[in-house]
């Protein structure tokens, strides 16, 4: 097997081998022989499509009145422009070649100068006599292509002025030739009934089997699609009575699919069948176009009946879309299949009409009596009731729509009364087609908002399908359901808005012109305003976005994984890295966007002071987050003590650092603080950390004994270093006790709580197996002398006395020694 | 998810709508004229020295300073020095 293969791929490299060679000979071939080539080619190519220019100019000038026939030589005259652009470029190739042989040669020597060889100068000569006749072949091109370019103008100009022929031509009605009208009619049903016949009869006599293989083909391709749809799509299809109450998506999902698989089965059927009948020429000329019109009505009526039906569900009310009554949904239904039979009715018949040659005032007598027909039902829609308000009186539909589906009414019937018959059959005709179309389109907008609801989504088969398939969660599949409702948004859009303006007779062609035109920029002022360019700067930074976010991750995660770096310096350059490339993808961005940011310049530096000076203390901040980043004085994880906060470090981000206290509190620091104020890190370099335990023993105890009693109580713990030694520090005489501290290290300092604990236990325990006593604040009082004190005399007056007495006997012994008599000495002052 | 969906539309919606037009790079150091014949009409379109402009959305012929005639289609970039035009 190998080898067979291995033989069918050398075979197939074998033939394409050979066609190149084959190629590149003939290339080489005709290199040789080019100049004459290409122009003549060339010039053969541009005398066929002059030709083919002449052809359709006069077949413009013949159906000057045929507005299809107009567009179909539109869009041949444009195919002639592409093609007559393409026979220009053919030029381009020789065109180099001749320009970059010119260049080796040189410019021609000047006067004076001396001559150059003859065979310079004829080869110069040669091509230049080529390069001239090429500039004449481009040049009648572009002639051809002014001229192309102006019939198709011309064209557009006729087709407008048709149309404004159309809406305004006024036909004289004469009501007399009513009876007259009425006769032609008669003559022409006639008419057709013998056309139809004589062609039923040409079919049965000559056709009857292809006809026959031809309707079973299209039942056959229709049925396809039902069944198909119907086992692909199930539930999907019809309205199932039994169920209560059916959310709005499925209603929605029941309309949409209902109407549009038997609508499309229809169309299918329809269109095989008038294509199968062509192909095997069952059809003749004039049976064709009445056919081909038949089919269409058919076609636009089924579907505008099977839309009502889906939208007003007469029978089964809760799978209305609209909330109408019920009476009001029958009579709606009916009004709107009238009103779409009797549009189509209109368009069969002037088909038939123009096939069959009828006079003219038969026409406008079938136009005038249709549009008024029209006209009165759409007024009769207009003025049903079909909503109820809370006390159960039939509403009418909010005033806007009436007011405006009342004004078309009217306008159609004034329009016909008054003659203006191409008016109001276009009127009557867009009625019936914008309306289907913004009816869906309503239908549309509704399923994007009923998807747009909160959990609406999930609860959807679709949603359900995603989620197993992806396994999303629901939060996810929600914000999926947002993008699909603005999905369906646009896409609504963007469908119905151009079929509109489609039906109102704009070309494809111009609508994508207009596209681009607006897409690629237009101005306002001096501005270039360019959609095309805001949604690729966009783009670009959204692409940028997501190409930083993957780098980010695959640096973080395959490079700075495998290498030594720690946790903290990989998230710095992590968060720079991000930083640097979004920044990146924005400057890309606003230049892919072509905004020009000059004149942006001047008011920035005006504004840049008053933002400067507000926005002073986030720079510094930011300033000090990058310096933070850099220069790591801490990293997530440590202990730092910042003023009064201390905890752990969680986060450092650019313009805070967010601190976890012991509290379990997030405290969020500005690193502007951090910088400029001094910052504790208990875990710096390392986890070594230094705990005291003061202790107070009584005045009386033994110093050296509980000296060695706390260094044996620190040196027993097992947390505690021998490395620095532990320490015991008698450290003060205080006034109640002695005072002393224990002083030892630990590996982490986050074992400080324990390490203390245990400590003070270990103290508690030693000392009263000592009996060493901790002290209360003490106060001595000592009392100081022991002697009995005399008391004090109990009575003055006696004591006075007896002094006196005292005294006298005192001076009695020392008078006898003295002669003199004593006057009685006075009392010496008592102070 | 929903942003990388968001993006992906834009990307799509650029990309269809991509100005995708012609441009011109007058490289010499005086202003040069170009004779445009587009939809219909012949328009005159003069650089100045070392301007790029962006005409021609959709296919043209056009006249160089010497005289030479170009069809472009649009995707091409005419760099101009010394009056000849080289096509990219």
């Amino acid at each position: 097997m190998l080898f067979s293969a291995v033989r069918r791929i050398a075979a197939t490299l074998f033939i394409f081998t050979a066609v190149l060679v084959a190629n590149a000979a003939a290339q080489d071939a005709d290199l040789g022989k080019a100049p004459a080539g290409v122009v003549s080619d060339q010039q053969e190519v541009i005398a066929s499509i002059t030709a083919r220019t002449d052809a359709l100019q006069k077949k413009m000038e013949q159906s000057a009145e045929d507005d299809a026939g107009l567009v179909d030589i539109r869009l041949q005259l444009e195919q002639l422009s592409r093609d007559l652009l393409q026979s220009g470029v053919a030029f381009r190739p020789r065109l180099a070649e001749i320009n970059a042989r010119l260049e080796q040669l040189g410019k021609p020597p000047a006067e004076g100068q001396p001559p150059e060889p003859a065979v310079v100068t004829s080869e110069r000569e040669k091509l230049n006599a080529e390069k001239t006749e090429i500039n004449a072949v481009l040049g009648v091109a572009e002639n051809l292509s002014i001229r192309i370019d102006r019939l198709i103008s011309q064209i557009t100009e006729i087709r407008r002025s048709l149309f404004q022929n159309l809406l305004t031509k006024r036909y004289q009605i004469n009501f007399a030739l009513g009876s007259e009208v009425a006769d032609a009619f008669k003559t022409e049903m006639n008419d057709l009934y013998r056309t139809v016949s004589s062609w039923v009869r040409f079919v049965v006599s000559f056709k009857l089997k292809s006809m026959l293989a031809a309707t079973f083909f299209a039942l056959g391709a229709a049925a396809v699609i039902i069944i198909g749809g119907r086992r692909m799509f199930g539930r999907m299809f019809e309205p199932d009575g039994r169920v209560e109450e059916p959310s709005y998506l499925s209603r929605l999902s029941v309309a949409f699919w209902s109407t549009f698989m038997q609508s499309a089965a229809l169309v299918v059927f329809l269109g095989v069948t008038y294509y199968l009948f062509a192909y095997f020429e069952v059809l003749r000329g004039d049976i064709g176009a009445m056919l081909w019109s038949l089919f269409y009505v058919i076609a636009i009526v089924f579907f505008v009946s099977r839309l009502g039906m889906a939208v007003l569900s007469p029978k089964l009310p809760k799978w209305r879309l609209i909330p109408v009554e019920s009476g009001a949904a029958r009579w709606l239904m009916l009004l709107i299949t009238a009103t779409a039979l009797f549009t189509g009715l209109d368009y069969f018949l002037s088909s038939v009409y123009q096939v069959l040659g009828s006079p003219v005032a038969l026409t406008v007598g079938e136009a005038l009596t249709s549009t008024v027909v029209i006209g009165v039902l759409v007024i009769l829609i207009g003025l049903v009731k079909p909503f109820v308000d809370e006390e159960g009186r039939p509403k009418p539909w909010p005033r806007l729509f009436r007011y405006i589906v009342l004004t078309l009414g009217g306008v159609t019937i004034a329009a016909a009364l008054l003659g203006y018959i191409g008016l109001a059959r276009f009127v009557s005709q867009q009625i019936v087609i914008t309306g289907t179309i913004l009816a869906t389109m309503y239908i549309g907008f509704l399923s994007s908002q009923a998807i747009n609801e909160e959990d609406a989504f999930i609860k959807t088969t679709v949603g359900r399908r995603i989620k197993r398939m992806f396994t999303l969660d629901d939060a996810t599949l929600d914000q999926l359901g947002l993008v699909t409702s603005m999905v369906i948004n646009l896409l609504v859009l963007t469908v119905g808005v151009p079929l509109i303006l489609f039906t109102w007779g704009f070309q494809p062609g111009d609508m994508i012109t207009w596209l681009y035109r607006i897409g690629s920029g237009f101005q306002i002022g001096s501005f270039t305003f360019s959609p095309a360019g805001l949604l690729s700067g966009v783009m670009v930074f959204a692409i940028g976005y997501f190409l930083t976010r993957w780098f980010q991750g695959w640096l973080d995660g395959s490079v700075m994984a495998r290498s030594k770096v720690d946790a903290g310096v990989r998230n710095s350059i992590r968060l720079a890295v991000g930083y640097a490339g979004v920044a990146i993808a924005g400057l890309i961005a606003v230049s892919a966007a072509g905004i020009d940011l000059s004149n942006l310049a001047l008011v920035a530096g005006a504004l840049s002071l008053g933002i400067g000076f507000g926005l002073q203390n986030v720079v510094s901040n930011f300033v000090s987050g990058l310096i933070l980043l850099a220069e790591r004085p801490f990293k997530v994880g440590d202990w730092i003590v910042a003023g009064a906060v201390s905890g752990t470090v969680k986060k450092i981000s650019v313009r805070a650092t967010e601190i976890e206290t012991f509290q379990r509190q997030s405290v969020i620091l500005p690193n502007s603080d951090l910088i400029n104020s001094a910052v504790g890190n208990w875990t710096h370099r390392n986890k070594l950390g230094r705990v005291e335990v003061p202790i107070g023993v009584a005045y009386g105890s033994d110093a050296k004994r509980v000296h060695q009693i706390l260094l044996d109580i620190a040196r027993g713990h097992p947390l505690v270093l021998k490395n620095p030694e532990p320490f015991v520090l008698f450290s003060a005489f205080a006034d109640s006790s002695m005072n002393f501290e224990i002083r030892v290290f630990l590996a982490d300092i986050g074992n400080s709580a324990f390490v203390q604990n245990d400590l003070r236990f270990a103290i508690l325990e030693a000392f009263e197996r000592e009996h060493i006593d901790i002290p209360f604040p003490q106060r001595s009082i000592r009392v100081v002398g022991d002697k009995q004190a005399t008391p004090w005399p109990a009575d003055d007056e006696q004591a006075e006395a007896e002094y006196a007495a005292m005294e006298q006997e005192r001076l009695k012994k020392s008078g006898e020694e003295t002669a003199k008599p004593k006057s009685r000495r006075r009392k010496p002052d008592p102070s | 998810m929903k942003r990388f969906l968001v993006a992906a539309g834009a990307l799509v919606l650029a990309m269809s709508g991509a100005a995708h037009a012609a441009s011109a790079v007058n490289l010499d150091a005086e202003p040069r004229t170009l004779i445009v014949t587009e939809g219909g009409s012949k328009t005159e379109l003069s650089l100045a020295a070392g301007e790029t402009v962006e005409f021609c959305s959709s296919g043209c012929f056009v006249t160089l300073p010497n005289g030479d005639r170009e069809a472009l289609t649009g995707d091409e970039t005419v760099e101009i020095s010394g009056g000849a035009a080289r096509i990219k």
